[in-house]
């Protein structure tokens, strides 16, 4: 069990290309910490430099107080599970997970103690005795797993352990891991490119691109207070709706004029405002769509739009429509309190009005992304 | 309706599991046209009359060689089957004294197998550094590599001629020599070996190794494993060549006929020689030189075949 | 042109483009190629330049042991407690000191180095009974590469040592411990398993491939020939003499030769891959069409020329093509033909029976890698293509040749090449037969550059012409090769297949 640390760790490829730049974090000691982004932002490139299959450029790589910079993988005391999996196809299941142990020459009694615990915390007890290729793919996820638990590691990395599975075995797995992380308490490192993954499973979440940190926090905090355009858009699940408005001060208080309509700011963000001698300016407003509200009855101060494309999603519905500035934008509606004929009613091609209140409001400089309130 | 049996349908599939092309039944029935018929009619056809073709020379080849070599003509004669079937061919070449053929066999032999042992080492090697290990000067090796191997071979061969023959290793020694001069540069031919280390995933290297294995281990214990079908591939090929070399050959053991390889001796039965009188066990000992190796390469042949058709989609 | 124009563009017009494109772009690469030795050049001398800085900077701040270490190789390391490379580091230093500097003048190094100039100056003689040896031109030629290759290899060892010296200082005063000869021998099946791997290979190779490549360059500037014999003749150097003799047109030189035999090289490597290529791959087709039976044994049936040895196969084939062999005999005792065809002494015969047997000898081999890439192509691409309403030819031109092509492009490059050097089918079969008068240097009719090189050195003992001719033979590969890969996109990129 050790923290790992991360200072201005730089990874640059063939002397030109540069995958990450100055990655700086702190993961402590029995914390599950999930890199999440895109392809290409650099996370996978991270872990590998963790686990030492890379060479880190620049920095320095600490796991607990050792420098392990240029310490081989196998000294690093890490385990590691692979996308693929990467199981020995030719040997059988007890000896892929027995392998690591029997090359350090461990106790046979000891071997087969630490197999069978993990065989029984993962349910594969049944499948020892078989070659990886007669698994399914969820057993064959679970016998990496179990190969990585046998060594005892002080700490555990993951690259997208789970995207080779399918969408019912993965939500199934997630869950498992969460088990797992209970029953097995050491660091987690794990890096996935799907933000429910991300939001799920980690204590804390850094989300990358282009090399870059975007943003480290815990779920809720990316998720209540995004940091930059990327973060707000990348967490959350449909995604945020960003329109073009305008930020007017009006003596202490701010508002947004967005569409035709004004929506005042709340006292607490008006102040970080006022501190940081905020005045009037365009900016790039966001709203989440499970913070819009349909406006059936009074249309006072709601955002006029056509609707184009209706989702039923069970207990709730998914509506993309269209405002009369020509942005797009998504609702979400629980369908609980809706009655048929409003339900009749919306439908392609007809009227709809929604807004929001002012506190659900992310308000973005557009020159530089990042969000003004937090 | 007919037309679509045309395409080349995809009833047999290569199985890489187990390195063989295997034929698949296809469930269901297929009606089949007049136009069907008769293009399966024509195809059989044409297939009937290539066997016959490449399958001829070797039928000839045998029938030649139970000719009588005292009754009728050790030379070219105007006819294909023996008036008298007999072994005369066959007795003298393995137990006349005047017959080198048993020692040239056992030359062969010797050098096939330490070339099959020492090449695949080498082979394997190179061809294992060069895909999986990452290390300064992997391109430029790669790189000098296929510029000496535009250089025609035989260009160089005075040279390694009487390099050989500073060290004693022709004529008398021709044996060693070949043995040193077949394996010495073997590593270039990596190409095919490298393909199929390329296709095995490099995360199996990277599991092994975070688990605690030295690079060493994991060539020996995860990746040879593997290779199983390319190693037998390398050792079939390594084992054959020797059998086939004339060039070489003839100019190591120049002279030295006790240190001839068959093909150097047998060639010279028919070319150097009088062929006339030695036509005959020339077809008798390509007999016996062409039916072990046959039967060991059709045994062997799902691993060769693995290995040409990866080896030519990998370049 | 952009994009969409060249889109637009239909099969015959794309090609134009592009050859046209390649050819245009032929001064731009030239220039770009010197350029880039011109800038390799340059960094050459910086790093050379630097290299020096570096060594003269490291003696001026190294302490005594690296100051030492400049004359005992390997003393530093040894100091420094890294017993095991101070050890290999003297020990090649003795090796070269012995070897440059031996007692007896006529084995050392020194020795073959001065008289490289010269290839030797006194010949051995016999003076009565009594033999009184001189120079031998070969092995000073020879020796004097060796000696160079180990002088750089010396230059090279000398520069790690002090690099070494210069690591080792930074590494003790940084606070760390240096590595232990035990961690030297452990890191060789680790960290440094690829030299462990390579070293045999990359010994093999130098020893007995480059060295012989580069002495037999060195040759084709010399005058060893058949009157040239050292030791009794020494032979020397000439310049570019053989390379006119080859090359030039006049009546005593070999140059109307050479481009008969180089065309009909030529010629021969394109039938000998392409005619191989689409018959291979139309009798691939027909074996694995849906409702064949018997498709192993067929495959067998072929595949039974490749294993049987060539020199058996090739040479029973070359004799039934015999005047007096099967096929005329009993085509004669059939009352077919008068007299025998000349397979093997018409010269135009003579290249149709080459070209006709190697197909007989090709086939099996393109067969058996064109079923293994046909039942690569996806299924759905012919059900794709069958719903857009295309025949069995149309899918055939369209899906199942662009296919072959693109994923076989690279193996097609090795195997015109390797046509070209095709020894063992042209060698075995006519032996260059038949022979001309009209043609010089004892070439035949159906001789490739590659038998006529053989036949020099074998027969004619002309080893300057032969040497010529490897250098001419390595040149027109590398050219083929260049304007190949610049053309096909597939043979690229090593990493875009892993």
């Amino acid at each position: 069990m050790a923290s790992v640390t991360l200072e201005h760790v730089k990874k640059i490829y063939d002397k030109k290309v540069v995958a990450v730049h100055d990655f700086n974090l702190e993961i402590k000691d029995k914390e599950f910490v999930v890199f999440v982004g895109p392809s290409g932002c650099g996370k996978s490139t991270t872990l590998r430099m963790i686990a030492g299959l890379e060479d880190i450029s620049e920095g320095t790589l600490k796991i607990g107080d050792r420098v392990v910079n240029d310490v081989e993988p196998k000294d690093r005391d890490i385990a590691m599970v692979f996308q693929n999996y990467a199981l020995y196809p030719h040997i059988s299941v007890y000896e892929n997970m027995a392998f690591s142990l029997r090359l350090r020459k461990m106790d046979k009694e000891e071997i087969h103690r630490r197999v069978c615990q993990a065989a029984d915390i993962l349910g594969i007890t049944e499948y020892l005795g078989r070659k990886p290729k007669a698994l399914s793919g969820g057993q064959r996820q679970r016998v990496a797993i179990g190969r990585a638990i046998v060594r005892e590691p002080q700490v555990f990395l993951m690259d997208e352990p789970l995207s080779n599975l399918d969408a019912k075995l993965r939500n199934q797995m997630r869950a498992e891991i969460i088990l797992l992380r209970k029953r097995i308490d050491t660091t987690f490192i794990y890096v996935t490119h799907d933000q429910t993954e991300a939001m799920t499973l980690g204590d804390r979440i850094v989300i990358m691109k282009d090399g870059f940190i975007q943003q480290v926090g815990t779920p809720q905090e990316v998720f209540d207070t995004p940091k930059n355009l990327f973060v707000a858009g990348f967490i959350g699940s449909p995604q945020m709706n960003f329109l073009k408005a305008r930020l007017t001060k009006n003596g202490q208080g701010y508002a947004v004029q967005v569409q035709g309509i004004t929506v005042p700011l709340e006292e607490k963000h008006n102040e970080i405002l006022r501190r940081k001698g905020v005045g009037d300016m365009d900016i790039v407003l966001g709203v989440r769509p499970e913070h819009t509200s349909v406006r059936f009855g009074n249309r006072e101060n709601a955002i006029e739009s056509t609707i184009t494309v209706n989702e039923m999603m069970g207990s709730e519905l998914h509506l993309h429509v269209s405002t009369a500035a020509g942005d797009s934008v998504i609702l979400r509606l629980p369908t609980v309190d809706l009655d048929d004929q409003t339900r009749q009613s919306l439908s392609y091609g007809n009227k709809l009005y929604f807004n929001f209140p002012g506190k659900v409001m992310h308000l973005f400089d557009p020159k530089t992304e990042e969000s003004l309130l937090y | 309706m007919s037309k679509k049996n045309e395409v080349p349908e995809v009833d047999i599939v290569i199985d890489h599991e187990a390195g063989v092309i295997r034929e698949v039944k296809q469930p269901g029935l297929r009606s089949k046209s007049g136009h069907e018929r008769r293009v399966n009619g024509g195809i059989y056809t044409v297939l009937v009359i290539m066997s016959i073709i490449w399958l001829a020379p070797f039928v000839f080849l045998v029938f030649q060689s139970f000719r009588s070599y005292i009754t009728e003509s050790g030379g070219m004669v105007a006819y294909l089957l023996p008036k008298q079937w007999s072994l005369d061919n066959y007795i003298w070449l393995l137990t006349d004294e005047k017959s080198h053929f048993l020692q040239w066999y056992g030359n062969t032999l010797i050098i096939a197998l330490f070339c099959a042992v020492i090449q695949t080492l080498m082979v394997l090697s190179v061809s294992y550094t060069l895909s999986r290990l990452r290390f300064k000067g992997r391109k430029l090796i790669m790189n000098v590599v296929l510029v000496l191997g535009m250089f025609p071979g035989f260009l160089t061969m005075i040279t390694l001629y009487f390099l050989l023959k500073q060290l004693g290793l022709t004529q008398q020694g021709a044996i060693p020599g070949l043995i040193l001069i077949y394996c010495a540069s073997s590593g270039m031919g990596y190409y095919i070996s490298k393909g199929f280390f390329d296709t095995i995933p490099k995360s199996l290297d990277e599991s092994a190794r975070i688990d605690g294995a030295t690079r060493a281990q994991v060539f020996m214990k995860i990746i040879m494993p593997l290779a199983k079908p390319i190693v037998i591939y390398t050792i079939l090929m390594a084992f054959m060549a020797p059998w086939g070399d004339y060039v070489f050959a003839s100019y190591v053991a120049f002279g030295s006929e006790p240190n001839y390889n068959v093909a150097v001796g047998l060639y010279r039965w028919v070319n150097v020689n009088d062929y006339q009188g030695f036509f005959t066990r020339f077809c008798a000992g390509g007999v016996l030189v062409a039916v072990p190796i046959t039967a060991l390469f059709l045994a062997l042949q799902k691993y060769y075949v693995e290995g040409v058709t990866g080896g030519a989609v990998k370049g | 042109m952009n994009d969409l124009d060249y889109l637009k563009l239909t099969g015959l017009s794309k090609l134009a483009y592009k050859c046209r494109q390649f050819f245009c772009g032929i001064p731009k690469k030239l220039a770009a190629f010197f350029l880039g030795i011109g800038r390799f050049l340059v960094k050459l001398v910086m790093g050379i330049g630097s290299e020096i800085k570096d060594v003269a900077a490291t003696f001026a701040n190294g302490d005594w042991k690296t100051k030492l270490s400049y004359l005992v190789m390997g003393f530093g390391s040894a100091a420094r407690g890294q017993w095991g490379r101070g050890l290999l580091f003297f020990l090649f230093q003795t090796v070269f000191n012995v070897y440059m500097f031996m007692p007896n003048a006529s084995f050392s190094g020194c020795y073959y180095l001065g008289k490289l100039s010269t290839l030797g100056t006194i010949e051995t003689y016999r003076e009565g009974r009594k033999t009184v040896y001189g120079d031998n031109s070969f092995f000073i030629l020879l020796y004097g590469v060796l000696t160079i290759f180990f002088i750089l290899a010396f230059i090279y060892t000398w520069r790690m040592n002090v690099k070494q010296n210069k690591l080792s200082e930074q590494i003790l005063k940084s606070g760390k411990k240096l590595k232990s000869t035990k961690d030297d021998i452990k890191s060789l099946a680790d960290e440094q398993f690829h030299k462990t791997l390579l070293a045999l290979p990359t010994l093999g190779v130098t020893v007995f491939t480059i060295l012989p490549i580069i002495f037999m360059i060195l040759v084709a500037f010399t005058n060893f020939d058949a009157t040239h014999q050292p030791p009794s003749k020494l032979f020397t150097w000439v310049g570019w003499d053989n390379f006119r003799q080859l090359l030039s047109s006049d009546s005593a030189s070999y140059g109307n030769t050479f481009g008969q035999v180089l065309l009909w090289t030529l010629i021969w490597a394109f039938f000998a891959t392409f005619l191989n290529y689409f018959l291979g791959m139309l009798v691939a087709i027909m074996i694995n069409k849906k409702g064949i039976k018997l498709k192993k044994m067929w495959r067998t049936i072929l595949v039974m020329t490749i294993a049987i040895p060539q020199f058996v196969s090739l040479l029973y084939v070359s004799k039934m093509f015999a005047a007096d062999g099967l096929i005329n005999t009993y085509l004669m005792k059939w009352g077919w033909i008068a007299s025998p065809i000349p397979f093997w002494t018409d010269p135009v015969w003579a290249r149709v029976t080459v070209i006709v047997i190697n197909v007989w000898i090709g086939i099996p081999y393109l067969m058996l890698i064109a079923t293994g890439i046909l039942m690569n192509i996806p299924a759905d691409l012919y059900e794709s293509a069958r719903i857009d309403g295309a025949n069995a030819f149309q899918m055939y031109k369209k899906i199942t040749l662009p296919y072959m092509l693109f994923v076989t492009g690279p193996y097609l490059l090795t195997s015109f090449t390797g046509n070209i050097n095709n020894f063992n089918v042209i060698f075995l079969l006519s032996g260059g037969k038949p022979l001309s008068l009209e043609l010089s240097g004892n070439a035949g009719y159906t001789d490739l550059l590659i038998t006529w090189l053989y036949k020099m050195t074998v027969s004619d003992t002309n080893y300057k012409l032969a040497a010529v001719m490897g250098i001419l033979v390595f040149l027109v590969c590398a050219v083929i090769n260049l304007v190949v890969y610049n053309m096909i996109p597939s043979v690229k990129n090593e990493e875009d297949f892993q």
